[in-house]
């Protein structure tokens, strides 16, 4: 039997961050309009499904939410993030080729640490998925490749001291754009070098440059990877149209990137042009998902000879490609001790800002650099929260491949800052026995949940 | 007095209710021309009944889906204007197709003009392959029908006596090849399906019958036989909803019940939710075509009564086609049926031949007829309790677009499985042990078709949009368009969706039917551009109550 291709949309029309937001009830009405009106959830290449609801366990494997879940996740988070999940289990069982989670709200610029909504985004769909399908089926390399104009940094965040998670991000400059970050020299933790690429491209980037990217750098980059199960971060703000990015992505160069890419899963991102680009992109990257004919899915806007590439700009694709591929074939000369200047704990102090929600977070990461695992993770964290209150937490994760001298390491400084006065709360994740724990100092009250 | 006829593949079963009671029924064998069992069956039910004492007749009738799966229907030319989006070749290999230029986007906005000189070339290509019936379908023409429009009237113009059909009045919902199969089909069907409509009135005449005549749909409701004229596509898939009503009709109101059909080939399987017939997310499917008919949730499973039975080597196998009767009714082969009779579960048919049956299977094997009864039985069950399983999980999965939806999705476990056709009494009770359910066995189960087409009531939707930037409003199932006049709000909206259903309701005649309007959808968009508020898009639902006339007998529960 003929594997389909899976969707799950779900358009989220009774939620909004605001009335005018652009993370309003109205962003996917079009879309879902130019999907049923083209009656592509007939084809049989196509089959739909409905979403479920992460708990709030498969959001702690991830996310240290301040205070709590609860807190920070409505329901629409989590239905977005199990959407991807759902369509991650039907992918692993091979009842689907692969997935498309046309969902909203974003996730990407979610990091680690959660004090409020960032870049529209509360948890990270992609990274909850990621850290489900490890502890679920043990899948062991996974490939992020962010396709949305803005850097995602909060997978990147996430992931960052992570050698088997590799990130891949291409985005306007952060010099020019939201959130200002994504530079070729982030690279990843010393222990993950180069399981971070950042591709920042110069405004007014076409198809032709998008596709030199793709061919020079991103696919050789995942043959030499070998992943087991790729995700795109599927923004479309790339799109010639889109507000809030100057690049200018057809929906013909999102689908034949697609083609190319050969995703698992795509989960949408950004992409604000909800009328003139998002019913053409997600119709045409559905369409290549499902190997699919996309020919005639041409933008009313689209003409084809106003898509000259300015030279300046290809040259500056050129260079920065180049200058990537060269970090990329000498990847293996990196020593992790060297990287991290012979200290036992590599350090980096973030300033985080929440443009959502005005706040600011106070970050000190630190890595312990261990010979045998990527080594567990202290954060100190503080932020003012908009009601006024001031939260100063610390939060520990033990990474999935956790030596044993790490993880008791790492349970031990739990036990330890429990007993801080200077935090509030205290959080550990051990992925490596999918466990969360969560102490409240003040009122002396923990919480444990095991997956 | 009510009429209730329901015609099936077989059988033509009909009922006379008064008030609340069966007066008399009726079960003939369906014949090649419709008209004539349908006569049969009124005769059998009046005898002595005097026609003006009939105040309401309703029939499903199979007409236009015996044309649709024979291909008795006429040819049909068919112009398309896809626009931008899928390419719709595959069209190619089903109809006639001519391309055409023109473009409308989702807020009907015109986005690539008709290039009129092409619609010479169009008129030229039907003329020359002889085509006088032409289907013209716009992709998103149910937002913006001017292109559909300015094509109709071309070719009218040039052949007044050809029958154009458009599609934002064939298919008024967003799917744009369900639309065009929906205008095909109207186009195919509409002159055969008048001659019949005209005969069943002569038949209706011809008894004394003066009272108002009603289509079964498929989603349960009904149409008066003239405005079902003008959507004839819309009778198809009738028969399931017949039998499903009947069942509201004949067990308690507000309960939770798995309607088992068992007939002669196919099983039947349906829900009522809380005393509602659930109704599909999608429209219905006829052979490989899918159309915007509204029909009820229904799971066909290929195994009935007369399925033939077969062994390989040491396995009993069941087929999903007929050949005949069953063995013990002077059928060819052995069935299902015949297994019952062996049990004693059922008294149809000669017993001895039915056991002939069986050893005829068993013996080679060493297996008794007593036996083998049992493992046909068993795996006929096994086959509809699988069938019930997977029915549950895809309604779980049926898509949701809010969060409330999804919120609110639990595991729907039905109280009651009932069985209503031929086989039920033999196989239903097992069902129901299986599935952990009361089984009930109602009254009058043979005839519930029947019952289900007498105590449908007509059922009228409007969905209308409105787009107070663009100022206009549509109303999806008149085809109609039309411009907003000053400011619209929320209520506004609703009102204006009621006052387009009141409407509706008086031209089809309908208005006694009209006490009160559900609304079932409401959604407000807020049109941003620029972080400024330019406009709303309501998105309004509402609709007469579904339901039945009445409740037959005490809502029956024989079996406890
Ligand atoms: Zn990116
Ligand atoms: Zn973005
Ligand atoms: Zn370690």
């Amino acid at each position: 039997m003929m594997k389909k291709t899976g969707i799950i949309f779900f358009p989220a029309f009774d939620w909004a961050i605001s009335a005018t937001h652009p993370e309003r009830e109205e962003r996917l009405l079009y879309t879902r309009d130019q999907m049923f009106e083209e009656g592509i959830l007939d084809l049989p290449e196509i089959e739909e499904f409905s979403p479920r609801l992460a708990s709030e366990h498969d959001i702690c494997r991830v996310h240290f939410c301040v205070p709590s879940v609860s807190d920070q996740v409505l329901e629409a988070h989590r239905i977005a993030a199990g959407a991807a999940m759902h369509l991650g289990d039907k992918i692993i069982a091979k009842q689907i080729k692969n997935g498309f989670a046309l969902v909203r709200p974003p996730g990407h610029h979610a990091m680690r640490v959660v004090h409020g909504n960032r870049g529209f985004c509360n948890i990270n769909n992609e990274a909850v998925l990621v850290e489900y399908l490890r502890r679920t089926y043990g899948v062991k390399k996974i490939a992020i490749v962010d396709t949305d104009v803005h850097h995602g940094d909060g997978t990147q965040d996430i992931f960052y001291h992570d050698p088997d998670v590799l990130f891949i991000s291409f985005h306007q400059d952060g010099r020019t754009i939201y959130p200002g970050t994504g530079f070729t020299y982030e690279l990843g933790g010393p222990g993950a070098y180069a399981s971070t690429i950042n591709i920042p491209l110069p405004p007014g980037v076409t198809d032709a440059g998008l596709h030199y990217v793709m061919d020079h750098l991103i696919s050789p980059i995942l043959a030499d990877f070998q992943p087991d199960f790729v995700v795109n971060s599927a923004g479309q703000d790339n799109h010639f149209t889109d507000p809030l990015g100057q690049m200018r992505i057809t929906a013909q160069g999102y689908a034949r990137l697609t083609e190319k890419l050969k995703p698992d899963l795509a989960v949408l991102e950004g992409g604000y042009a909800i009328e003139t680009a998002l019913p053409y992109v997600n119709l045409a990257i559905l369409l290549a998902l499902a190997g699919k004919d996309y020919s005639s899915v041409l933008e009313p806007e689209y003409n084809p000879d106003r898509f000259k590439e300015n030279p300046k700009v290809t040259s500056e694709i050129h260079r920065v490609v180049g200058e990537l591929q060269e970090i990329w074939a000498n990847r293996h000369k990196a020593d992790k001790f060297a990287l991290a200047n012979g200290a036992k704990y590599y350090q980096r102090t973030k300033p985080i800002y929440y443009d959502t929600q005005f706040i600011e977070e106070k970050q000190i990461e630190k890595v312990r650099v261990c010979a045998q695992c990527p080594g567990y993770i202290t954060i100190d964290s503080q932020a003012y929260h908009p009601d006024g209150k001031r939260y100063h937490v610390l939060a520990i994760t033990i990474p999935i491949q956790a030596c044993k001298y790490c993880q008791e390491e790492g349970w031990d400084a739990y036990e330890q800052y429990k007993h801080d006065y200077r935090f509030n709360y205290v959080y550990l994740q051990d992925k490596s026995t999918d466990t969360f724990m969560m102490y409240r100092r003040e009122e002396r009250q923990e919480f444990r949940s095991d997956g | 007095m009510f009429i209730g006829i329901d015609v099936g593949g077989t059988c033509t079963d009909a009922v006379l209710l008064d008030g609340g009671a069966v007066r008399a029924t009726a079960k003939v064998e369906t014949q090649e021309d419709l008209l004539i069992s349908l006569g049969d069956a009124l005769d059998n039910l009046l005898k002595g009944i005097p026609g003006e004492k009939i105040q309401r007749v309703v029939f499903s009738t199979t007409i236009v889906t015996n044309l649709i799966a024979e291909k008795k229907y006429d040819p049909v030319g068919v112009l398309l204007l896809p626009g931008p989006g899928r390419t719709f070749m595959e069209f190619r290999q089903q109809d006639d197709v001519f391309f055409l230029t023109g473009a409308i986007d989702y807020r009907g906005r015109e986005i690539i003009p008709l290039e009129e000189a092409e619609l010479a070339k169009a008129l030229r290509w039907l003329e020359d392959k002889g085509y006088q019936r032409v289907a013209v379908i716009g992709k998103f023409s149910t937002r913006n029908n001017a292109h559909e429009l300015r094509v109709a009237q071309y070719i009218k113009q040039h052949h007044p006596e050809w029958q154009v059909e458009m599609g934002h009045r064939a298919g008024g919902r967003l799917n744009f090849p369900r639309r065009i199969t929906n205008t095909v089909l109207t186009c195919a069907t509409r002159d055969k399906y008048h001659y019949f409509a005209n005969a069943v009135r002569d038949a209706m005449a011809r008894r004394d019958i003066s009272a108002d005549v009603f289509i079964l749909k498929a989603d349960g409701g009904t149409l008066p036989l003239t405005v079902s004229e003008q959507v004839p596509v819309e009778t198809i898939f009738s028969g399931p909803a017949a039998s499903t009503l009947g069942v509201q009709a004949l067990t308690p109101a507000g309960e939770t019940s798995l309607v088992v059909d068992i007939g002669g080939t196919t099983t039947d399987l349906a829900l009522i939710l809380s005393g509602q017939p659930l109704l599909a997310s999608r429209g219905a499917k006829i052979g490989d075509r899918f159309t915007q008919v509204r029909a009820l949730a229904v799971h066909s499973v290929p195994v009935g009564g007369d399925s033939v039975v077969e062994r390989v080597g040491k396995e009993i196998i069941i087929y999903s086609e007929r050949v005949g009767h069953a063995y013990c009714l002077g059928g060819p082969l052995p069935t299902p049926t015949d297994a019952l009779r062996v049990m004693g579960m059922t008294q149809i048919g000669d017993e001895d031949r039915a056991r002939e049956a069986m050893v005829r299977l068993g013996a080679p094997v060493g297996m008794g007829p007593m036996e083998v009864a049992h493992t046909i039985v068993g795996l006929v069950i096994n086959t509809v309790v699988t069938e019930i399983e997977q029915m549950f999980v895809e309604w779980e999965q049926e898509p949701a677009y809010r969060v409330w939806e999804v919120l609110q999705k639990k595991k729907l476990r039905p109280q009651n499985v009932v069985g209503v056709g031929g086989g039920a009494a033999g196989f239903v009770p097992q069902i129901a042990a299986r599935l952990g359910c009361t089984p009930i066995l109602p009254p009058y189960a043979p005839v519930a078709n029947a019952i289900g087409a007498a105590v449908a009531r007509p059922t009228l939707q409007v969905n209308l949009l409105a787009d107070t930037e663009r100022q206009i409003f549509i109303v999806e199932e008149e085809g109609y368009q039309g411009k907003l006049s000053g400011k619209l709000d929320e209520i506004g909206a609703v009102e204006l969706a009621k006052s387009w259903l009141m409407k509706r309701a008086e031209k089809m005649n309908l208005l006694e039917y009209v006490q009160e309007i559900e609304i079932t959808n409401r959604d407000v968009f807020n049109i941003v551009r620029d972080w400024r508020t330019t406009g709303r898009l309501y998105h309004i639902s509402v609709q007469t109550p579904r339901g039945i006339l009445g409740h037959i007998g005490s809502g029956g529960r024989l079996m406890k």
